[in-house]
């Protein structure tokens, strides 16, 4: 049997931990942003709950445990803990990438909700899925030619990328990292090759379609190219 | 039962500079080794289903905390004898009457479990929790409205609601002549059949001014005991999500069953909350029939890879597997027949 201490103990360190995870700045590493407030609560939960133990009358529950917690179950209990505390915490990247289906070419995707919203914002603020959106409503990757674009994101290549060129992507996700779909520009420069898979850059330029493994698309051919610091929301969200 | 705590055992938790040397000396431990692992040695797939595991345990565990709460407070404020006035004689109404419950106890999926868990302690027909179990992540006033976000008024919505409320009473009914020591965990089973102490210990032996603490410390051990079947499930699934290659999955799905199969068995491993699963099911609107993402939004919320886990901290295992599998078949029929006589 778990002394109520050492559960009362775990209880407090999950409390802690999720608050931690809001306090370093890396809770949005794993869920979309809206999922935040109950992040919250429930650490205020694990801590009023942990705390309870110590007000509990010892009489009311003697010899009828009803919890069949071993010291194994324990354990696998404060791994989330362990694990959040010994790795450094790192939102997913081009490794990620490998086993998803990467988003490059004009799909054909749902009209998103918030798509004229998308379309009225003012061209240098938009990001990644911003032009994605954008892309996926015009048929004709001509008529953004010329366009100036500013954006953030990973670098990602697999073989079929020449050395001039990579993908500056990002993940969207709708509820968290589960779920997460990558989404990118392609970016021409003859400085590309300087910039390792993973790396965060931003890139700016100006759009010309071009050519990339047999489609037509936008391509981001970059005036700047520059190493960035992982933003504090390392993923979009499409809804 | 009765056993008390060993003398040795009480000994070490009654020491206060013990507790605390064992805390310091966990802290130290985990101090030295984060000093000493390099930050990339884990390698790319570790780091990535650490991120995954970690983001699927985050987003659900206020959802189980939740959950636990709920049955913390049925625990000690709900009087068994109240409960059954409302609970129907009839397998079959008391099946429908579950089916409904979610109404009431807007839970998801992680929430659920401790939930039903408790009624059943309080006694409740067992056609009436697995009822309650399998719709409960739907029929919920949350679920409802983000579905409505992302489908809007359409048959996606009806036939969501509709054919889970189906499915969860019709198995809910299946299980009409089952006895409960047959089917739940010892733990999980009515008090009073197991024990020869009377300890119905809701109100009457509880000063009132102990009860709100009692209710809350009763969560921390429920969701303690659940949690455990949440982190190996998130697991499971952060595992597969890293090993499996999703484009390889979704080209299978081309054929009319093939594609329902498909995204049943995504639901499955992505083990998304409910509460968002309709706004994840829009992406696969264009690339699948109605029927699959239908499948979809119908099978993930009532078992997936972690909800799967839980059931097995209520059930025996034998009525985990009838529980996987039943509203898979019959998720399979329905949404079959809708794409072959409605086009769907």
């Amino acid at each position: 049997m778990i002394p109520t201490s050492t559960k009362s103990l775990v209880l407090i360190a999950m409390g802690l931990y999720l608050y931690s995870r809001f306090f370093g700045g890396t809770l949005l590493f794993y869920i979309n942003e809206r999922f935040v407030i109950l992040t919250l609560f429930a650490a205020v939960g694990f801590i009023i709950v942990g705390l309870s133990y110590r007000y509990r009358l010892p009489n009311a529950h003697e010899g009828h445990e009803h919890g069949n917690l071993s010291w194994a179950g324990l354990a696998i209990v404060v791994t989330p803990i362990v694990l959040g505390l010994v790795i450094p915490p790192k939102p997913l990247g081009a490794a990620a990438m490998s086993n998803r289906d990467v988003r490059l070419e004009s799909l054909t995707s749902a009209p998103a909700p918030s798509n004229d919203v998308v379309l009225s914002k003012p061209k240098g603020e938009r990001n990644i899925l911003d032009w994605q959106m954008d892309f996926w409503s015009s048929p004709d990757p001509t008529v953004f030619n010329g366009q100036e674009a500013k954006v953030i994101g990973f670098v990602y290549r697999d073989d079929r990328f020449k050395a001039n060129e990579f993908m500056v992507s990002r993940f969207t996700i709708s509820c968290c990292a589960a779920d997460a779909a990558p989404i990118g520009l392609m970016v021409r420069s003859d400085e590309a090759k300087l910039f390792p898979t993973d790396q965060w850059v931003e890139v700016k330029g100006n759009f010309q379609a071009g050519q990339f493994d047999g489609k037509e698309m936008p391509i981001l051919i970059a005036d700047l190219l520059a190493p960035t610091d992982i933003p504090n929301q390392p993923y979009l969200y499409p809804y | 039962m009765t056993t008390l705590d060993t003398p040795s055992a009480q000994l070490w938790y009654h020491q206060p500079a013990k507790r605390l040397a064992i805390l310091l000396l966990f802290l130290a431990a985990i101090i030295l080794l984060r000093a000493n692992i390099p930050v990339d040695s884990l390698g790319d797939k570790g780091q990535t289903f650490v991120t995954i595991f970690q983001s699927i345990f985050i987003e659900a565990v206020p959802f189980l905390l939740a959950g636990s709460l709920v049955s913390g407070f049925i625990e000690v404020f709900v009087n068994r004898d109240i409960l059954f006035r409302f609970v129907p004689r009839n397998p079959f109404f008391a099946a429908l009457a579950g089916g409904g419950l979610g109404l009431l106890f807007p839970v998801c999926e992680c929430g659920v479990v401790p939930v039903t868990r408790r009624l059943y302690q309080k006694g409740l027909p067992l056609s009436m929790g697995i009822a309650f179990l399998l719709a409960a992540p739907v029929i919920n006033p949350v679920v409802i409205a983000s579905t409505y976000a992302a489908f809007g008024w359409g048959p996606m919505l009806w036939a969501r609601v509709g054919f889970s409320f189906l499915i969860a009473v019709t198995v809910g009914t299946l299980f009409y002549f089952a006895r409960p020591e047959e089917i739940l965990r010892p733990d999980s089973q009515d008090d009073h059949d197991h024990c020869e102490v009377d300890h119905d210990h809701e109100i009457v032996d509880i000063p009132p001014g102990a009860r709100l603490w009692e209710a809350l410390a009763t969560a921390g051990d429920d969701f303690l005991d659940m949690a455990r079947y949440l982190i190996a499930g998130s697991m499971m699934a952060a595992a597969m999500q890293t090993l499996v290659s999703q484009p390889t999955l979704l080209a299978l799905g081309n054929g009319t069953i093939s594609s329902i199969l498909t995204l049943m068995m995504l639901a499955f491993v992505l083990s998304v909350c409910s509460t968002v699963d309709a706004f994840l099911a829009l992406a696969f609107i264009n690339s699948f029939t109605p029927s699959s993402v239908l499948a979809f939004l119908v099978f993930g919320p009532m078992v997936d890879i972690k909800s799967a886990l839980m059931f097995m901290g209520v059930f025996q295992r034998r009525v985990v597997l009838y529980l996987i599998l039943l509203p898979l078949m019959m998720t399979l029929t329905i949404t079959v027949y809708l794409s072959l006589n409605v086009s769907w």
